[in-house]
């Protein structure tokens, strides 16, 4: 299930659960809001998962070329195979499944009908959160806020994906006000270079790396250890080599664990 | 149906509201309420609001873009909180289910169609659940969703008398609707009740709106407003 936050030794999955988490670390994005703008946070957040989410979801998920030229090359080069020939397509499924649970039935009853309707309504959503927005830099002023967040995590994947039919992306390029909003997102806190790599990103992918190696050779090694040790005593009778065999799953099972997230 | 019957009273509109077990049929779309008037049918929240404001009555048009688009996202975190625990309490509360859902749902129809059809619509309903995320919420998490709704929407009004100061607008038709559904009707718990009987300002909006539009309204009216659910008792 992902997202997912790692913390020491504590593993949280929600999104919902993870804010909770920071706040209870004093990480509060919200701390200077009224109470009314906290109340219009939790509804904007509403309006964004009930009229933009399914278009977005169809976007990615149900467009035919969209989903076959970008989303699923892409999800699947992340997927471990074979889970990469099997995931993407059942993502690919609860979209659908969600989008027609939740935004058809009458008097809608085609899926073209269901798709006219959720875009409709998507580019309705952008129309007032440009309006929402005006000319500030942020929704509640200077610095930026939960809402923020999840604009921005809403906006930039239509913003900035190249699909192959991008209804929902030209609309939002219509919004110059909120363009210019995910561009200061992207510059302020993902720090982009210019080949669009953030070097951060590239260090963490760096770091895991070495971890992984690192890991394969101490297996190799402890392969390495155990192979030694049963060419050099081929004579054992078989209880003792189920001794040996046990202690060497104790000796594999240990490091394993300690060094797995 | 409160919802419907709040606004267009606020709209000063006269209704009258009939119950037929046939309902559902009648509807143009299939779902209720719907509104005949004169010898037009109209179905459902936007198209039933579009024809009242093409009439020229419309509940929102002092306010400026902002504000609409406030409303707007407003009367969306009612539909996904508040209207979503409803659902849930109704649908996927085994206790409530068997209780007060199975015996209310089926009550218009004979054995066995009484039980095939609530058992019908609650594994709809539970596939909805299950596709929003919902199927896995424990009835304490549910609970705890709709405090949190009812306290934002008890900041947002504040001490105002309205949502949006002195004119009374779809929002508040629509969180009137459902307050009041939820106040007054009888549930095995009265956990959700409280949830909202918490917040002062709501009970007393709803209150507010009950004095103001729906007592000693008019009888003989225009328009009929017809529905499938049974009748609910003021709030007293």
């Amino acid at each position: 299930d992902v997202p997912v936050l790692i913390s020491e030794d504590i593993v949280i999955s929600q999104p919902a659960k993870i804010l909770n988490f920071l706040r209870k670390q004093k990480y509060n994005a919200d701390y200077e809001l009224s109470a009314k703008q906290g109340a219009d946070t939790l509804a904007y957040i509403a309006l964004l998962e009930e009229k933009l989410l399914p278009a977005l979801l169809h976007t990615f998920w149900v467009e035919a070329e969209n989903y076959c030229s970008v989303t699923k090359p892409w999800f699947a080069s992340r997927i471990p195979f074979p889970l990469s020939l099997y995931l993407p397509g059942k993502m690919s499924r609860e979209a659908l499944n969600r989008i027609l649970l939740t935004r058809g039935g009458p008097p809608l009853y085609s899926l073209t009908e269901v798709e006219a309707q959720i875009y409709r309504d998507a580019k309705e959503c952008l129309n007032l959160l440009s309006k929402r927005l005006g000319t500030s830099q942020f929704f509640f002023g200077d610095t930026p806020t939960t809402l923020d967040a999840f604009v921005f995590g809403f906006l930039a994947p239509i913003y900035k994906v190249c699909f192959p039919r991008v209804q929902l992306q030209e609309h939002l390029k219509q919004l110059p006000n909120l363009c210019r909003f995910c561009d200061d997102v992207l510059t302020c806190y993902f720090r982009l270079t210019v080949s669009g790599h953030s070097p951060a990103g590239q260090d963490t992918a760096d770091a895991n790396l070495q971890k992984l190696t690192q890991l394969v050779n101490k297996e190799s090694n402890l392969i390495e250890k155990m192979d030694d040790n049963l060419r050099k005593s081929p004579q054992h009778p078989p209880r003792k080599l189920t001794t040996l065999k046990l202690a060497a799953g104790g000796e594999e099972s240990s490091p394993l664990n300690r060094l797995s997230p | 149906t409160l919802y419907f019957q709040a606004f267009l009273q606020m709209c000063n509109l006269p209704i009258q509201v009939v119950c037929r077990a046939n309902a559902e049929y009648m509807s143009p779309s299939g779902k209720l309420p719907f509104i005949h008037v004169g010898n037009q049918v109209v179905s459902e929240l936007g198209p039933i609001v579009q024809f009242v404001k093409a009439k020229g009555h419309s509940l929102s048009d002092g306010l400026d873009e902002v504000q609409k688009a406030e409303m707007k996202a407003y009367m969306e975190l009612v539909n996904n909180m508040l209207l979503t625990a409803e659902l849930y309490l109704q649908w996927c509360d085994d206790v409530t289910v068997e209780e007060i859902t199975h015996p209310r749902y089926g009550s218009p129809y004979p054995w066995p169609l009484n039980r095939i059809l609530s058992y019908q619509k609650q594994w709809e309903v539970r596939r909805k659940m299950k596709a929003i995320g919902w199927a896995g919420k424990t009835l304490a998490q549910v609970l705890e969703d709709v405090d949190q709704c009812c306290q934002a929407l008890s900041q947002r009004l504040g001490t105002q008398p309205y949502f949006f100061n002195k004119q009374p607008t779809e929002l508040d038709a629509l969180v009137f609707g459902h307050l009041f559904t939820i106040l007054t009707t009888q549930l095995t718990t009265d956990e959700l009740s409280e949830k909202v009987k918490n917040y002062s300002n709501l009970t007393a909006f709803c209150r507010r709106i009950e004095q103001q539009y729906f007592e000693g309204h008019d009888k003989d009216s225009s328009a009929t407003v017809t529905a499938q659910s049974a009748k609910r008792s003021l709030l007293r």
